[in-house]
């Protein structure tokens, strides 16, 4: 077990996600955890910033594909772990919907996302990657959530994002709808103004911020 | 500087109109496919993308389509640059030359020519004599990031 760890940099968590150490990784969370760093302080500041840093040694060369799987599937597997032990147990009467768009296959963004909501108290339906809009159209008509959120991680898919919005805003006008993504890490949000109902969140602290204004 | 010139240049790129970037994006899946058609052709490929880098290099002629299209549908400097200095990163520390990129831009805009609308090739043409005129630049900056990355890592 990893103790007293106060330095809570994301190079050491970047080490054992690299060397596909996931029991390390998890008591790294974990220690950061009860050194009350925040659920947001340890996804924006340790576990983004350490995936980044991985998607950044692929792209120079550094570390293979299949190292960037396996790091992506210890971070999933420590979301899925963490969510359960943060989720707030008394629920509010709330429920969202996450979802990627379709053709967009990097779900772990809009985990954490689900995570905060979960923590929140609020029912969350995570869907994940690559949600076809049809169906994702049918989900949300059944459900009747309070607000979908939808997660961009790739620039160009942007006219898949823009085509579902349309589809939303037609089949159902009213409902409130969260944008978020490293999409839009060097611009592009400007677009959502012509979607009422739309409100683009670029961190987890925003998000944080837009749920406690609404309670 | 560089980036700071290749951003200039990119705004004074004009949005096309709504009916190009609709061609556009309704042929892509027509562009890849002959795109990658006529690179395969090509005797010198490999000295282009480097070794065992075939798939990668018809990756990027998917991905450099539907890239297109999203900046053809809204013109952003500064997702254009960014990503485009990102695609010369990454391409070029996994064994693609620079010759590559003079090569992918030229047969772009040989296809293009013959299969969009002339109204359509006209309207995007800058943006691509923008990316071949500044190949150079996107060398130079990306190889500070290239070796910057060598030196941390």
């Amino acid at each position: 077990m990893v103790k007293n760890t106060l330095n809570f940099s994301h190079k050491t968590f970047l080490d054992f996600l690299l060397s596909g150490n996931h029991l390390r990784c998890s008591e790294l969370v974990q220690s950061y955890l009860d050194n009350k760093i925040t659920v947001n302080e340890l996804y924006e500041n340790v576990i983004k910033k350490a995936l980044y840093d991985v998607g950044e040694q692929w792209e120079y060369n550094k570390i293979s594909v299949a190292s960037e799987h396996l790091a992506s599937a210890i971070v999933e597997a420590i979301l899925n772990e963490q969510g359960l032990k943060t989720a707030f147990k008394h629920k509010i009467n709330k429920t969202i919907i996450l979802t990627c768009v379709e053709n967009e296959f990097h779900q772990i963004g809009i985990k954490m996302v689900a995570n905060v909501f979960e923590m929140n108290g609020w029912n969350v339906n995570f869907l994940g990657a690559n949600t076809p809009t049809k169906d994702l159209i049918s989900f949300v008509k059944t459900t009747k959530p309070d607000l979908l959120a939808i997660s961009l991680s790739l620039y160009f898919n942007l006219p898949v994002l823009e085509n579902m919005l349309q589809l939303l805003n037609k089949e159902l006008p009213n409902l409130n709808i969260l944008i978020g993504g490293q999409a839009f890490r060097h611009g592009g949000q400007d677009i959502f103004s012509k979607y009422p109902h739309t409100t683009y969140l670029p961190d987890l602290y925003s998000t944080e911020l837009f749920i406690k204004n609404l309670s | 500087m560089d980036k700071n010139l290749l951003l200039e240049t990119a705004r004074q790129l004009k949005q096309v109109s709504n009916k190009t970037s609709e061609e556009f994006e309704q042929k892509g899946d027509q562009l890849i496919s002959k795109m990658n058609k006529l690179m395969m052709e090509r005797l010198d490929i490999e000295k282009l993308t480097g070794k065992n880098n075939i798939n990668m290099m018809k990756d990027n002629h998917a991905n450099h389509v539907r890239f297109i299209s999203s900046i053809l549908k809204h013109h952003n400097p500064d997702v254009l640059v960014e990503t485009v200095l990102w695609v010369f990163s990454a391409y070029r520390s996994h064994g693609f030359t620079t010759n590559y990129w003079a090569a992918q831009l030229n047969t772009w805009l040989q296809l293009f020519k013959t299969d969009l609308s002339p109204k359509c090739y006209e309207e995007i043409y800058p943006l691509y004599e923008w990316m071949q005129i500044n190949i150079q630049i996107f060398v130079k900056v990306s190889n500070k990031d290239i070796e910057a990355s060598n030196s941390i890592m």
